[in-house]
């Protein structure tokens, strides 16, 4: 059986512009940022002068309506952090514009700030010599709320981040997924319109990781009903958790639409057959005729079972059709199962063959 | 201005540093433990410097713990900014304070408000400390010598900001930080007068607010003189001061423009 190749694939959803309106939460047109190359002392001393720059953010455009939780999907360099930097008004834009709540990221900055909470995805931004509490009210103040206000805002995110107990602790001692939610109550401070989240499970055990996404979609989307940007490399907590997403790569947009689309564009026909015969006679067949399309075979496992990927066309019936035909022709199968996407599956999807003809 | 962002920024400094509880201890120890060798130097000076030190007071015990007290505040007003903002981009939360609707200036304020609070609680106790000791002071003009003494730190501010600018765009507050507190130390009247310096170097020795923050402190604190009196070196103080903020605004300004549009807030 010979090695995978790209999948043929449905168009790629397309970036379309848009007009800033009032129904936008978040808007982003046209958005570019380039940042200096870092150089070599050898090229300094070559060419001191010279400015070389290097795009992280190319001309990208996507809208996300109020309440709406987007997520923006990419590996590392992507260019997801900037673009939640430019639109905290953190970092500047070089092209395009970007809105948040109507107002304009550069020339309203002060109004953007107060509508956007961010956590970014470094634990360090908290105060780790405060407790948890200090560390609120050390925000609050410079969100505008003091005194009485602050301290029963700063009471009210801890209850929403269920860090009540902690509330007198200091950040130093909190574990990860502790200073996590913190990180969210702060952002949640000044009851922002829009909340940026920078992968906000990276430093999270796969079982805190669940109970933070099932907290995020309860608690902070039905809760509080702002807006959310994700920002994530994980495919499958995109795909989980948003309405929407947009996959970038080296500040490219590659694709967004909703999740339902992307994932049926582009991860909906890949299994992966747990079988003891990989080398059967029916499944030859089917790779031969071409039920069965870009099949591999990765290495048994260690009591014997090979699993076996491949590209289903058809549908779910003609694969459950092709799993009957298989099991009737003696083909012994422990798992036959729809292969979750990747991100490495999703780009390389995306970028090696993005137009069907 | 905010005063209660600025106070709650103060705030956060003070718990922060109140957790290194050793440290604060042996800043105070120590400040106190710098009165006895102060007042031995003085001692043995004293037969030599009472005729330099006639319209300054004529103890030279006092002249030089007030030099010395004067002398706690330079550091601080000058390093304090540049050192909050380099260690406030190591652990991030730069970025974290400059996205909320806060002003910068505010920001800057509350990271220097522990600063000159906490100096301020040394150089009280050295102060005591020396008065205990048989360091004369005119405590009837102690608010307005407090006064002055806030105005020097007041000047010296700008040169931090600088440094901070400094900081923020090419993370080294550079060399001049240092030079200014040597500088001053030499030239600006800490350990002797002004008059006593050769005079090429005279000249120089006017370029430091130091001098004139110094020179009026002493007057007003050991020889009883009045503001009027000292009106003349406290005007060209405010005119420093106000010349100084002006260039250290900008430069602060425009290094927090270049590090946004370098997205380098956050890194260091």
């Amino acid at each position: 059986m010979g090695a995978a190749t790209a999948p043929r694939l449905e168009p790629s959803v397309s970036p379309s512009a848009f007009e800033p309106d009032g129904s936008v939460a978040v808007g982003v047109y046209g958005l570019t940022k380039r940042f200096a190359r870092q150089r070599t002392w050898g090229q300094l001393l070559r060419a001191p002068l010279r400015n070389e720059q290097v795009t992280v953010v190319d001309d990208v455009t996507w809208t996300v309506a109020p309440g709406e939780l987007f997520g923006l999907l990419g590996p590392n360099g992507a260019g997801k952090t900037t673009i939640f930097k430019m639109l905290a008004g953190i970092t500047a834009l070089d092209g395009g514009s970007a809105t948040v709540g109507g107002c304009d990221v550069t020339h309203d900055t002060v109004r953007v700030r107060r509508s956007v909470g961010c956590v970014m995805a470094n634990d360090r931004t908290l105060y780790w010599r405060l407790s948890a509490l200090e560390n609120l009210r050390l925000f609050a103040a410079l969100y505008g709320l003091y005194g009485r206000a602050a301290r029963e805002r700063s009471r009210e995110v801890l209850r929403t981040v269920e860090l009540t107990d902690a509330g007198d602790k200091l950040v130093a001692n909190f574990s990860s997924g502790m200073r996590q939610r913190l990180l969210i109550a702060r952002a949640l401070l000044p009851r922002p319109k829009v909340l940026l989240l920078d992968e906000p499970t990276r430093s999270l055990d796969p079982l805190s990781a669940r109970s933070f996404r099932a907290f995020l979609r309860s608690e902070l989307v039905a809760g509080t009903e702002c807006t959310v940007l994700l920002a994530t490399h994980s495919s499958e907590e995109a795909m989980d958790l948003c309405d929407r997403v947009a996959v970038l790569d080296r500040g490219r947009l590659l694709a967004h639409g909703t999740t339902r689309d992307l994932g049926a564009l582009y991860g909906g026909e890949w299994y992966c057959i747990w079988t003891r015969d990989p080398e059967h006679p029916a499944l030859l067949t089917s790779a031969a005729d071409g039920r069965m399309l870009h099949v591999t075979v990765a290495q048994a496992d260690a009591i014997g079972w090979s699993c076996l990927r491949a590209q289903i066309p058809g549908g779910p019936d003609r694969a459950a059709a092709l799993l009957l035909s298989l099991a009737g022709d003696g083909v012994r199968i422990s798992r036959f199962e729809r292969v979750q996407l990747t991100l490495a599956d999703l780009l390389e999807r995306i970028v090696v063959e993005p137009h069907r003809p | 201005m905010n005063a209660r962002a600025v106070l709650a920024v103060t705030r956060a400094q003070w718990l922060t540093a109140s957790s290194y509880r050793v440290g604060m201890i042996v800043s105070l120890v120590g400040t106190i433990a710098a009165v006895v060798p102060t007042l031995l130097v003085a001692r043995a000076l004293q037969p030599v410097m009472a005729g330099a030190i006639s319209s300054e007071g004529h103890q030279y015990f006092g002249f030089l713990l007030l030099g010395t007290v004067t002398f706690t505040f330079l550091p601080i007003a000058i390093n304090t900014l540049p050192s909050s903002i380099e260690s406030s981009i190591s652990n991030g939360t730069l970025e974290m304070v400059l996205g909320t609707p806060t002003a910068p200036a505010v920001l800057l304020s509350g990271f220097m408000g522990y600063s000159l609070l906490w100096t301020a609680l040394r150089a009280l106790l050295l102060l005591a400390a020396g008065a205990l000791l048989g360091a004369s002071f005119s405590l009837a003009h102690a608010p307005v010598a407090s006064g002055i003494l806030l105005l020097i730190f007041v000047a010296h501010v700008p040169v931090g900001l600088i440094a901070a600018a400094s900081v923020l765009a090419f993370r080294t507050t550079g060399p001049l930080p240092q030079i200014v507190v040597v500088l001053s130390t030499l030239l600006g009247g800490v350990y002797y007068p002004t008059h006593v310096i050769p005079g090429w170097l005279r000249p120089f020795s006017d370029l430091f607010p130091l001098t004139y923050g110094l020179r009026a402190l002493r007057r007003v604190l050991m020889d009883g003189a009045t503001l009027a009196q000292v009106a003349p070196d406290l005007t060209q103080l405010m005119l420093m001061t106000v010349v100084l903020f002006a260039v250290g605004t900008l430069m602060f300004s425009l290094a927090l423009r270049y590090a946004m549009r370098n997205g380098s807030l956050g890194n260091y």
